[in-house]
């Protein structure tokens, strides 16, 4: 088994509001193995950019905290790491790209300049070299005449180029892990692919493992090696993409494949949507947190959440068509009854 | 840039045309006109129409604005009925009089209240910023001549550390430290009311950059927050600063008229109040238009700093719409 | 390909975008009383803006009763009585320089502080709301022209206009009103246009002009009334404006005349007599600076209520207290 990069368990991360505590992401275990993929998978608002933000405690920022759990990032503790230290793994060993590559960019300086700073920031290295490893960066993710483009400023480049400078920016420091939290959602369809097919290139050049946030099974699909499908805060399933295709298990993934355009929905019939909407973290049902929306639920699901569980080898769900043991108050020592 | 400074110069001359109409109209159209002012109560009617006659205030209104505007391109800006005394020579004193005033107090609220709504918006809410918050309600709330007449009870009759009024003590004219002293009261008074208004926007505006996307973007690339706040953001955030502060150069010769009333300060805005009830037409006009031209040169000037600071902005392509 | 299109669009921040994704037959006619509804409860839970309230609904009623509440007559002159200090017999806040009892003086300029302040913002909001209305929906050379005159009137400075208009046509109650609602429509003009250019693009606007409704039907029913929020906020903030506007010309003795009362007539003859009697100095001062701090109070729990992105506000320490206690990171 090759080596885990990054350890995430039991994380539970999100905000304090009036009511009392929002979590967004509710006691997750995660893994990413050197060099690997992970797609984490779900709706918007399922938590899963939380998630993200958590990795990189960026979340301290947006007003939320990490409630619980640890993050382990080869050896290192990230949950209960102070900012001070935090500074020298962010942009560093982690980095990270935003969604919109509109918003993204400061507009007040040079790209080159923007891609610099982290070189100067981490490594410490002059000004001249900083910009002349910039500018190579720029050529490196495919910016033509990357000499005169380092000198621009973001409004005066195209959407699919600002997301590459995004990716120059987050990939100058060689990070050994990216976080890229819907990195083409904002961006045309012709040129989405283009971005993907250039992160998978530099994930071989550069042997960095990527956490890729995405809504689109059909993006899971094409980068993942394994995929973690979140709904609600939690994780209903996960595996590798192999297991996750072939075997869809847990309802909520297998409606997300259906609704996936040219797969399932491709014989001529209406395009596939799952019923209902999800809910919000303070509204959360009881039992299993999908079971409104679920075709499939029975008593069951109402009243106790599901635990993950491995049904098989390398793939686990979390769902009670795939719990074999008891229900309510059965020999299932780790499933919880809502506390209604 | 120079297309488009051409026609932002041509635009701001038709402005001021317009203004000058409206005012010599709005002037001209009072009942009873100057004479009935600045004439000696005894005057006989007709003595009255041979003034009237000799000032050319019998002349319908459009041709005395074209006698007026022939002068003023001439660079005449006319003379007082009384004593017949050149306008020129009434105002620059008062004009200079009041800058002193006015880019005193004015830069020195600046100097306060941007670092401090800066530092404030890193601190929401606390002690700092609560505090900021007080003085703005006061400084909104507050009427300016109240607190000048508060402070000249408290400071200079009460405790008698400042004077009362005036610019220089009498005999002490031009001397730099009498000035000084004089000036702490009426600028602590327009002081407030510049700290009103600029701590919050300074606040509010950098709060603006401190939510977007790039913030987090340069927080994600792992960098003090010292470095976030005050290379990131501020840069950012000093672009609408300088753009209000440009159009708001305009009080430095007419926020005063108040506070100069308060403190018998010899400036332009008290020279506006006598010279309106005096009916001192050419004054009134002149002041009027030198504001009007001020305005528009600080407006101007906040477009070209910002086409500077900000590199979205590009002169030449903002169209003539000035919304 | 759906989900994509519908989050970019959640990104742009678009006031009043909630109409957007409803279907637009049913927002033609009503503005939904929840909006109104929700903004009374957060304004009532606002402590400062009900205070705001609370003081002004006094001035009010101070103002309204005057005659009856005022012991004296405000302009009755008493001059063996003049420069009483506070706290005597009768006088509860003493005498002017004139004998005038300065209680008396007080209530009764709180009709003219009131009456100036809301009639200002009053006539104001109105000219303001139709030339923005008309600019923002007709455009071209009507927009061009009112956008113009907009120009020419921020490049004079309000208070000298002002002072110009009343000391030429003299100082009648009146005048003054009129020229200072015609000297600050400008801000709310601007404001109106700007909601308007953003209004008028609108599904609902289409959909109303497709049915064949009028230019002024549109206006009227569709846009003014989306647009009522920030217009009554604008309206509550100019209340306090006018009043100091009101006090500062009768200061400077273009407002208000001698029998007429006014608080800012009442400051110019204190600072006359200061000497004798700075007590009265105080008086018309603080009432100017409590309605005024009223009504901009209520102005801003106004527009918070209105304001979706804010929400019912916790005190910052009970927030970061909370994220003490259960954050094990933390900046």
């Amino acid at each position: 088994m090759a080596e885990k990069l990054l350890e995430i368990r039991n994380l539970t991360s999100g905000f304090v509001t009036e009511q009392g505590i929002a979590k967004a992401t509710d006691r997750i275990t995660l893994s990413v193995e050197k060099g690997k993929t992970l797609c984490i998978v779900g709706e918007s608002g399922s938590g899963k950019s939380v998630a993200s933000l958590s990795i990189m405690r960026l979340v301290d920022y947006a007003g939320g905290a990490i409630f619980e759990g640890s993050i382990g990032f080869s050896g290192e503790e990230l949950a209960s790491m102070s900012q001070k230290e935090m500074i020298r793994i962010r942009g560093n060993r982690i980095a990270m790209i935003f969604q919109d590559p509109m918003s993204a960019l400061n507009p007040v300086f040079s790209v080159g300049d923007q891609i610099a700073e982290s070189l100067r920031l981490h490594r410490g290295v002059s000004r001249k070299e900083a910009w002349r490893q910039a500018v190579d960066m720029l050529r490196m993710v495919g910016i033509p005449d990357p000499e005169l483009r380092a000198k621009q400023y973001p409004h005066e480049l195209s959407g699919g180029m600002r997301q590459r400078v995004v990716i120059a920016m987050a990939l100058i420091c060689k990070p050994e892990l990216l976080i890229a939290d819907e990195p083409t959602t904002a961006l045309d369809v012709t040129v989405q692919a283009q971005i993907l097919d250039l992160l998978q290139r530099l994930q071989q050049e550069l042997g960095m493992a990527i956490v890729l946030i995405t809504h689109d099974m059909g993006v899971a699909a094409e980068m993942a090696d394994r995929i973690a499908v979140m709904y609600a805060g939690k994780i209903v399933e996960e595996g590798t993409v192999g297991e996750i295709f072939d075997h869809p298990s847990h309802p909520y993934t297998i409606g997300l494949l259906k609704s996936i355009p040219g797969l399932e929905g491709a014989r001529g019939e209406e395009l596939y949507t799952i019923p209902g909407t999800i809910p919000g973290i303070n509204q959360l049902p009881s039992g299993c947190r999908f079971h409104p929306r679920c075709a499939k639920a029975e008593e069951k699901c109402r009243q106790a959440e599901p635990l993950l569980r491995e049904f098989r080898p390398d793939h686990q769900a979390a769902c009670w068509l795939y719990d074999s043991g008891g229900g309510l108050g059965g020999d299932d020592k780790e499933s919880e009854v809502k506390r209604a | 840039m120079t297309e488009y400074l051409i026609r932002r110069i041509l635009q701001s001359v038709l402005v001021l045309f317009l203004v000058s109409i409206i005012t010599f109209v709005l002037i001209h159209a009072a009942p009873g006109g100057p004479t009935q002012v600045f004439l000696s109560p005894g005057l006989s009617q007709e003595a009255a129409q041979i003034q009237a006659k000799n000032l050319g205030l019998d002349q319908p209104i459009p041709v005395q604005y074209m006698r007026w505007m022939g002068s003023l391109l001439q660079g005449d800006l006319g003379h007082t009925f009384k004593n017949n005394l050149p306008v020129g020579e009434i105002l620059w004193p008062t004009m200079q009089n009041t800058l002193i005033l006015m880019s005193v107090a004015w830069l020195f609220s600046l100097l306060i209240a941007i670092p401090w709504g800066i530092y404030n918006s890193t601190v929401e809410y606390g002690l700092s910023d609560q505090t900021a918050s007080f003085i703005s309600y006061l400084g909104f709330a507050m009427p300016t001549f109240w607190f000048g007449i508060l402070l000249q009870e408290l400071f200079a009759l009460e405790l008698d550390l400042l004077p009362l009024s005036d610019m220089y003590t009498m005999g002490k004219e031009g001397q730099i430290g009498d000035l000084f002293m004089h000036l702490i009261l009426p600028v602590t008074v327009l002081t407030l009311g510049f700290l009103a208004s600029y701590v919050k926007f300074s606040r509010s505006s950098m709060l603006e950059v401190l939510n977007q996307d790039y913030i987090r973007t340069a927080r994600s690339k792992g960098m003090k927050e010292k470095r976030v706040i005050y290379r990131h953001a501020l840069r950012n955030a000093m672009i609408p600063i300088v753009t209000i502060l440009g159009s708001d150069l305009a009080i430095l010769v007419s926020g005063a008229a108040i506070t100069e009333n308060v403190f018998n300060w010899p400036g332009m805005g008290r020279l506006f109040v006598e010279m309106a009830l005096a009916r001192e037409y050419s004054v009134l006009m002149a002041i009027t238009l030198i504001t009007a031209v001020i305005v528009i040169i600080g407006n101007l000037l906040a477009d070209i700093l910002y086409a500077l600071i900000d590199p979205r902005v590009q002169l030449a392509r903002k169209g003539g719409a000035s919304a | 390909m759906s989900v994509t299109k519908l989050q970019r669009k959640r990104h742009k921040p678009t006031p009043g975008s909630e109409p957007k994704l409803e279907p637009p037959v049913e927002r033609l006619s009503d503005k939904p009383i929840g909006i109104w509804k929700t903004a009374f409860k957060k304004f009532m839970s606002n402590p400062f803006a009900v205070v705001g309230l609370v003081v002004l609904l006094f001035f009010i009623i101070i103002a309204l009763f005057a005659r009856v509440i005022a012991p004296f007559d405000p302009a009755a002159i008493d001059l063996i009585n003049a420069n009483l200090p506070a706290g005597s017999e009768k006088h509860l806040f003493g005498t002017d320089e004139l004998g005038r009892d300065v209680l008396s003086r007080l209530i009764y300029s709180s009709q003219v502080s009131l009456l100036v302040g809301f009639s200002v913002a009053i006539i104001t909001v109105v000219i303001g709301s139709l030339i923005g209305a008309v600019s923002g929906y007709f455009g071209g050379w009507i927009d061009t022209f009112f956008m113009r005159l907009v120009d020419v009137m921020y490049s004079v400075p309000t208070l000298f206009l002002n002072i110009l208009v009343l000391s030429i046509f003299g100082s009648k109650f009146s005048y003054m009103i009129f020229i200072m609602a015609s000297t600050s429509w400008m801000g709310t003009a601007r404001l109106v246009r700007g909601n308007f250019l953003q209004l008028r693009e609108m599904q609902y606007v289409e959909a109303a002009k497709a049915i064949g409704v009028s230019s002024w039907g549109i206006i009227g029913r569709h846009l003014l009334r989306n647009t009522t929020a920030p217009i009554i906020v604008s309206a509550t903030l100019m209340v306090g404006g006018a009043i100091l506007a009101e006090s500062a010309l009768s200061y400077l003795g273009l407002g208000v005349q001698a029998p007429e009362t006014s608080w800012g007539l009442m400051l110019s003859s204190a600072q006359e007599f200061m000497l004798v009697d700075p007590l009265q100095a105080i008086y018309p001062g603080l009432c100017i600076l409590i309605v005024v701090l009223a009504v901009n109070f209520i102005g801003d729990g106004i527009r918070d209520a209105f304001d979706p992105s804010k929400k019912v506000r916790i005190p910052r320490r009970r927030l970061q207290e909370w994220r003490k206690n259960f954050s094990k990171s933390g900046i």
